[in-house]
């Protein structure tokens, strides 16, 4: 995983796209959102932040022709149609790239504590109610497998190999 | 009430791991055997390996966690524990997004937990067709080790969730076959987190099993660590050579025996790094996927997917025409991701979070791709055969059957402008027109095949035990070995191979290690 910072051109249009993918109530959240599509993109290969990146500048760049201005200008109704257009339109590639926003801003959106709440996910406390039960009511199972896991059993009883390699662990230079 | 002490994985890193952080400047280290990757493979056999009395190094790409640190930030785990942030994909049409766990325990650490001998018909037919006489008979105590070390057990009923006894609910009224899962582990407490690392513990995972007991008998584990090639003299693989992630120190580590255990992806890719050639020609090809598809199931009562068991059940009806059914609990944000919809529509949909069932299919496939190499990086390319698309279509009008008779309102499809289903009569009308493989929306954790194993080095990259044909002391020992697909999860499969090939070095350790 390598640091990573959207350029001022990304974040702007994913800002701009917020409205357009986010449910109502998450657009208070923009901020946040495409903060952590940042911390997505940076565990993603090179390769896909590149071509990413080059879709978002080339989505934004793409609504001159026929708005007049760069998508992160257009208006609210202007901006949903035109990302309806590239999501049924003209190239698979055109429509691989609405998906991938989609995609990446819906996760992005639902891991926002708020958006979580909402949906009624609270994980938090589930698992610490069900770890708590685990090592209470099956404390003693518990043990015996982790001893189980440790304990003597070799593959071919009798057999011990003396290792070629003992005494000679390596060198750090 | 006693409580129960901390497990064995928690606490301090153990003796025996070494992370990036203790690798301090170049190293040349020396073992019988070094494995790269510490899997359901490589764990297995380096445990087996270790408890035999050899000096086992095990080279882990990912980083080393412990349970403690799997929390519930969803997208924080995959991040960490994901290769790439799960964010890789098989080319083809559809392409298909496939998941690899790359951390301490390997994608182990973020399975299911599905523990499943392999079918008898598959074995069979690897003994027909890649000439491994005897591998059933071979393997069947191996199985029994296995699943005696991972604890292999169906499900604590009170553990299992709402979602799964309507899965279950709903294959007793079609009347199908539905059997309780096995899976690996120890008093599973339901927290539906076994994609994104188990916080309890319960899962029986390499990280918590067949590790600590490689590291208890004396193996040293390093994290961190990307192995880049095997190096030779000649057709003899004589160790490893890897950088330190972060600051690029390189570790050689002198052995006399390779195991290279990076799943099916990344195995083909060493070994064709390495400048290994088959006789067969047949290095990273074979890729089978079992894709995988699921459907979102509404109703009106409230299914909390997240609480309860993964997997608690399998429908096992149409196992024979290879599919496969079980419910599939996932959190909000990886639903959403997987919904077309966006805007008001999306949080409508969102909002009824608390309703949705996702379950999911298997598919035993028929088709195969490819992993090429590519700048020394692997790329997997695959193409759904229309069969099996078909297979899936059929599968999904079943189990939306099933849904509905466990009391669905509504189904979403998983292949782009399909309409949602309403009732039983919209699934059984699903079948009246094909579907195109290119339309599906397709997944899968399952990746098998690229190091086949067969006795013919014309026609196989591996012999039976695993070591390569025509290269000396390199062995494959993960899910690459697989001949053919196996129809069901295959974790266990891979443990017992690699279980019955450490048998096999152990017992011809004076020929192969002198």
């Amino acid at each position: 995983m390598t640091e990573y910072r959207h350029s001022r051109t990304t974040a702007a249009v994913l800002r701009s796209l917020v409205p357009v993918i986010c449910p109502p109530e998450a657009h208070a959240l923009a901020g946040a959102i495409v903060e952590h599509m940042a911390l997505t993109l940076g565990a993603s290969p090179l390769a896909v932040r590149a071509g990413f990146a080059a879709g978002l500048a080339t989505y934004d760049l793409g609504a001159l022709p026929r708005h007049g201005r760069r998508a992160r200008h257009l208006s609210p109704a202007a901006a949903e149609r035109y990302f309806a257009a590239w999501e049924h339109g003209p190239t698979p590639l055109h429509v691989q790239l609405a998906r991938a926003i989609n995609q990446l801003m819906s996760l992005s959106c639902y891991e926002q504590p708020a958006m979580m709440e909402r949906v009624g996910y609270r994980p938090g406390p589930w698992i610490d109610q069900v770890r708590r039960k685990r090592l209470t009511v099956f404390a003693d199972d518990v043990r015996r497998q982790e001893a189980q896991i440790l304990a003597p059993d070799p593959l071919r009883p009798g057999v011990r190999l003396r290792s070629a390699a003992r005494g000679a662990k390596g060198t750090v230079a | 009430m006693a409580v129960a002490r901390p497990a064995v994985h928690e606490g301090a890193r153990p003796p025996g791991v070494f992370t990036r952080h203790d690798l301090h400047g170049d190293a040349v280290l020396d073992a019988d055997v070094v494995v790269v990757g510490s899997g359901a493979g490589g764990a297995t056999i380096a445990a087996e390996l270790a408890e035999a009395g050899l000096e086992v190094i095990v080279l882990e790409e990912g980083s080393y966690y412990q349970t403690r640190d799997f929390t519930a930030d969803t997208s924080a785990m995959v991040r960490q524990l994901y290769r790439d942030g799960g964010a890789t994909i098989a080319v083809g049409a559809p392409p298909v997004m496939y998941q690899e766990g790359r951390a301490v325990g390997g994608s182990t650490v973020i399975n299911g937990g599905m523990s499943w001998r392999t079918p008898d018909k598959v074995l069979a037919r690897w003994e027909r067709e890649a000439g491994i006489a005897g591998i059933a008979r071979e393997l069947e105590p191996c199985f029994e080790r296995v699943e005696r070390r991972i604890h292999v057990a169906p499900m604590d009923e009170a553990a299992i969730g709402t979602d799964n006894w309507l899965l279950k609910q709903g294959a007793d009224a079609k009347g199908w076959s539905v059997i309780g899962n096995l899976r690996n582990q120890s008093h599973c407490a339901g927290s539906n987190r076994c994609a994104f690392g188990c916080p309890t513990g319960a899962k029986q995972s390499a990280l918590v099993s067949y590790v600590p007991r490689a590291l208890h008998y004396g193996a040293r584990v390093y994290a961190d660590v990307r192995v880049e090639r095997v190096t030779r003299h000649g057709k003899r693989a004589t160790g490893v050579i890897g950088t330190v992630a972060g600051s690029g120190h390189r570790i050689a580590v002198r052995a006399r025996l390779v195991i290279a255990a990076c799943g099916a992806i990344h195995t083909p890719a060493l070994l064709a790094r390495s400048g290994f050639r088959s006789p067969s020609g047949r290095i990273g090809h074979n890729l089978s996927m079992h894709p995988n598809v699921k459907v979102v199931a509404i109703f009106d009562e409230s299914v909390a997917n997240w609480k309860g068991a993964h997997q608690a059940f399998q429908v096992r009806e149409f196992q024979d025409q290879g599919l496969v059914f079980a419910a599939v609990g996932m959190p909000p944000s990886i639903l959403a991701m997987s919904f077309p919809h966006r805007g008001a529509a999306l949080g409508r949909l969102m909002d009824r979070y608390d309703n949705m069932l996702l379950a999911g299919m298997l598919c035993e496939d028929t088709a195969t791709g490819r992993v090429r190499t590519i700048d020394g990086r692997p790329q997997a390319f695959y193409q759904l055969a229309e069969a099996d698309a078909a297979s899936l279509q059929r599968g999904v009008a079943l189990l939306s059957e099933l849904l509905f008779a466990a009391g669905a309102r509504r189904i979403l499809l998983p292949f782009h402008g399909a309409a949602d289903l309403q009732s039983p009569d919209d699934a059984r009308r699903l079948l009246d027109r094909p579907i195109a493989a290119r339309g599906w929306e397709v997944v899968t954790v399952h990746m098998m095949g690229t190091a086949a194993m067969g006795r013919d080095r014309s026609r196989a990259v591996t012999d039976g035990f695993g070591f390569v044909h025509d290269a000396d002391r390199l062995m494959v020992a993960d899910a690459s070995l697989f001949p053919t697909p196996i129809g069901v999860n295959p974790m266990e499969t891979i443990m017992a191979l690699a279980t019955r090939s450490a048998g096999y070095v152990i017992d011809h350790a004076r020929r192969l290690l002198s």
